[in-house]
């Protein structure tokens, strides 16, 4: 197991620097006059070329790499250009706040879509299957931003119960910071709740064909007993892997529940930076993106490999 | 008319001073106007009631560029109150460019002309007084004695020509060729002098709160420091934390020369967008609003909790067409085109009503020196099309390019569905904002004579100017740095300097009628309104005044 870990580790920094590379590669070959782009379209030209030295964006493109790469070893992103403030604390602060979003939908999601989807594969074809299948179908093609707004405007300001803008104030406590958080995790939840479901439903429906199942409940198991033991373990593979693939997603931001709500996770901080063309942001932004979705991904397949023994021994000779 | 009254202020005036009062005596000018040039030209406020009294008062019309909620009756002592705004790009005071960064800045910075309370104008601001002397080439600026920065140090006349220097060195659009390195010189630690390259009547407004990057900060400032990396200032408000991410906290400054505030402290809460602002204020998540267009803030107008400070500006839109090259050369076809535009209904879509009325020159109605000589233009497809035959044009097809902003998309159409009447194919072609100003309309290169890269025809955006004279000097004089039309008129160039040596109300609007008429003759810029600026808060609060250009005052704002 120990070996396996530090395989994909390894294998997660070679990823990190190709994904530096590249982001590297994408930012410095768009035709963008950092200095022009920063002071606006009105300043005089001495003034840009006066920025754009002091920057350096003017410099020999290797140096300009391996600074870098220099900047990802030492975690010194640089200062944004629109700002002029440190990148690295607004970029870990984007993250913090979509991890607690991202979190919060999570948390209302996966257990109730997981429910959801094993009671339908249960009761397959009967009433219940039908109508939580129909149910996520719909659910999962409304838009986020239409179940926001439809939030926002009903329970929010119709209503009043729940707050419209996601960020609480700076003295909230964590549930306080929750309930602000509540209505676009909803929102959020409403579309993954389908997905997940469908998924836990075909995993368990699976499962629940196969031979052991069956000897399972032949040797007089009951279907609690026949659920936990055997079917759940195999039946949710597929599931924590879409999981895991998600949270990257959610991670990466929302953008359209961040702006509704106006939340300034990572969705809102990197349209910001690219809108305004703001290079040191955006870069430390994909990076640290990108590794949070190696985190989950490797988070997910030790989940697996726990879940599923099999996995792990592949996972061990090869 | 008291006459004896009148005569004790005349004698202790300066030309330019007497000419204001004259031309108030006369009946050349309002009220309003006599008192927003008496405190431009430096008249003591005990003169102008004087005055105003001698003469026995006289029509207070519509303030511009600005406006007051409920500024009069008492308020409550503390509270907070929130402030919803565009998310701002950085609070360099002078490299921001843009309106929420200026109302942020505003807050812990001063200006030397500070906005009135009543919006209408600018006042005494870190300056108590200003004077020029007799043809507007030097003018004087006794500053406040009292006042200390939050960091305790005193403030002196060094930080003004400190600010003013970075300004110069900087290339600030207001004072450029105003003032050069060097113009500022620091009399005496309270007198300040400026010296000016040409003279300018106008000048205190390069210095006031409609020069937004004219903020004075301290000589501890130099070029890309930020409000943030070192909060200080002269204001009313301590900036606590900045967070570009959600937003900005301040508290009472209590070592301020104005005095206590009614308010504790104040948030700056960012937005992307203006949608999310509404909602957040129908939510009751924040208190006041300090832009919003007519769109999007729909609810607001009819929200019987909320005040919608209405205010005619500068504000407005040019559809530039190139003079010197291509379909518009022959200015028949220019005036062609601009006898094309339906203006009110223009009005009508793009604003519901709330703008007024715009005649292809950038003199605004409510300037003291617009002259109403020149024939309001209207929609006459008769008359465009008999003005193309004249050309010996026929079948035009031009591509109008614009920056995804605003109104301006929808503008765009229209202006095609309207050329379509005379027979004028308008192809609209939108881009990226900055993908628009750097490659349609003044890209860099070739950069002598400025903009002559730019197309053929388009629509670009200009904010509010308390004074015509960046958009005359830099979007129309002959090799002007903004002159996408590449319009060179010696005429017009003429009149401009006319306009800027003009000393006294008379001389200037004899100067405008020139400009206005050359202008609209021409075409070189199609100009079919002046829109409005909306902000406003929620009645629980008053005292909130704001300019057009984004700073909201709250240092007299409190809870009802």
């Amino acid at each position: 197991m120990a070996r396996f870990i530090l395989r994909r580790l390894l294998l997660a920094l070679i990823t990190l620097w190709l994904l530096a590379t590249i982001v590297f590669i994408i930012t410095n070959v768009l035709p963008t006059d950092v200095g022009r782009t920063i002071l606006g379209p009105f300043a005089p030209a001495e003034s840009v070329a006066a920025l754009n030295e002091r920057l350096g964006t003017n410099r020999p493109i290797l140096v300009r790499y391996l600074e870098s790469l220099q900047g990802l070893v030492t975690l010194d992103f640089g200062e944004s250009f629109v700002s002029g403030q440190a990148v690295l604390p607004q970029v870990v602060g984007a993250v913090g706040r979509s991890a607690l979003l991202a979190g919060l939908a999570l948390v209302i999601t996966i257990p109730l879509s997981i429910l959801a989807g094993l009671i339908a594969a249960l009761r397959r074809d009967r009433l219940v299957d039908r109508a939580i299948v129909l149910t996520g179908v719909t659910l999962s093609s409304i838009p986020e931003f239409v179940t926001g707004t439809i939030l926002v405007v009903v329970v929010g300001v119709q209503l009043g119960w729940l707050p419209v803008l996601a960020t609480a104030p700076d003295d909230a406590g964590f549930l306080e910071q929750l309930r602000y958080l509540l209505l676009p995790a909803i929102a959020m939840a409403i579309v993954y709740f389908g997905y997940i479901a469908r998924m836990t439903r075909a995993g368990a429906i699976d499962v629940l064909q196969s031979d052991y199942v069956r000897t399972a409940t032949m040797k007089g198991l009951t279907t609690g007993q026949t659920m936990r033991r055997h079917v759940l373990r195999n039946a949710l593979v597929p599931t924590v892997a879409v999981i895991a693939v998600q949270i990257g997603y959610l991670f990466g931001g929302i953008i359209a529940v961040e702006k509704i709500f106006n939340y300034n996770g990572m969705g809102a901080t990197m349209l910001f930076a690219a809108k305004n063309k703001d290079l040191p942001m955006l870069t430390a932004g994909v990076i640290v993106i990108g590794v949070v979705y190696m985190l989950a991904t490797l988070a997910a397949d030790l989940i697996i490999a726990w879940m599923n023994p099999r996995i792990r021994l592949d996972a061990e000779r090869a | 008319m008291d006459f004896s009254r009148l005569d004790e202020v005349r004698r202790t005036t300066t030309p330019l001073q007497l000419d204001a009062v004259e031309s108030f005596a006369r009946g050349t000018i309002s009220r309003r106007e006599f008192i927003r040039r008496g405190v431009l030209v430096g008249l003591s406020m005990s003169a102008i009631t004087t005055v105003i009294a001698a003469c026995g008062g006289g029509a207070t019309p519509k303030p511009a560029g600005s406006g007051a909620t409920g500024s009069s009756g008492p308020v409550k002592a503390g509270g907070t109150i929130k402030v919803a705004v565009q998310r701002p790009k950085g609070l360099d005071p002078i490299g921001m460019q843009d309106l929420a960064s200026y109302g942020v800045a505003a807050q812990s910075f001063e200006f030397l002309c500070t906005l009135s309370k009543d919006a209408t104008d600018i006042a005494p601001g870190l300056a108590e007084k200003w004077t020029p002397n007799e043809d507007n080439s030097v003018w004087t600026f006794n500053l406040r004695k009292d006042v200390k920065w939050q960091d305790g140090k005193p403030f002196t006349s060094a930080d003004v020509v400190a600010t003013m220097e970075r300004m110069v060195a900087a290339g600030n659009a207001g004072i450029k060729g105003v003032i050069e390195k060097g113009s500022v010189v620091a009399t005496d630690p309270t007198t300040v002098t400026f010296n000016l390259a040409n003279a300018n009547g106008n000048f205190p407004y390069l210095v006031s709160v409609f020069n937004a990057q004219s903020l004075i900060t301290p000589t501890d400032f130099t070029t890309g420091t930020t409000l943030d990396k070192k909060p200080n200032g002269t204001g009313a408000w301590k900036l606590d934390s900045f967070d570009v991410a959600s937003g900005a906290k301040f508290s009472r400054y209590d070592g301020w020369w104005g005095g206590k505030t009614p308010l504790d402290k104040t948030e700056f809460v960012f937005f992307d967008d203006t949608a999310a602002m509404v909602t957040a204020y129908q939510g009751g998540q924040v208190d006041a609003i300090v832009q919003f267009d007519v769109l999007t803030g729909g609810p607001l107008f009819t929200d019987a909790n909320f005040t919608v400070v209405d205010t005619p500006t500068t504000n407005h839109r040019q559809i530039w067409m190139r003079c010197d090259t291509g379909a518009f050369k022959d200015k028949r076809v220019r005036q062609a085109m601009a006898f094309t535009f339906d203006r009110p209904t223009l009005i009508q879509q793009l604003f519901k009503g709330k703008a007024i009325l715009g005649n292809d020159h950038v003199i605004a109605p409510f300037y003291p020196y617009f002259s109403d000589t020149v024939e309001q233009r209207a929609q006459n497809i008769d008359k465009a099309k008999q003005l193309l035959s004249d050309a010996g044009v026929t079948d035009l097809k031009v591509t109008l390019q614009y920056g995804q902003q605003f109104e301006i998309a929808d503008l765009a159409v229209l202006i095609q569905s309207n050329a379509a009447k005379a027979g004028i194919t308008v192809t609209p072609a939108g881009s990226d904002n900055n993908q628009f100003y750097g490659a349609q309309w003044c890209p860099p290169e070739p950069a002598d004579p400025p903009c002559s890269g730019a197309a053929e025809f388009g629509i670009v955006d200009y904010g509010h100017r308390p004074t015509p004279d960046v958009f005359l000097n830099s979007a129309l004089q002959t090799k002007g740095v903004w002159n996408s039309s590449q319009y060179s008129s010696a005429e017009f160039d003429a009149a401009f300097i006319e306009f800027q040596k003009a000393v006294g109300v008379d001389a200037q609007k004899a100067a405008c009628a020139k400009i206005e008429k050359i202008l609209n003759e021409d075409v070189p810029i199609g100009l079919p309104y002046f829109y409005n600026y909306l902000s406003g808060n929620s009645k629980k609060f008053s005292g909130v005044y704001t300019s057009a250009l984004g700073q909201m005052f709250l240092s007299s704002a409190g809870a009802v």
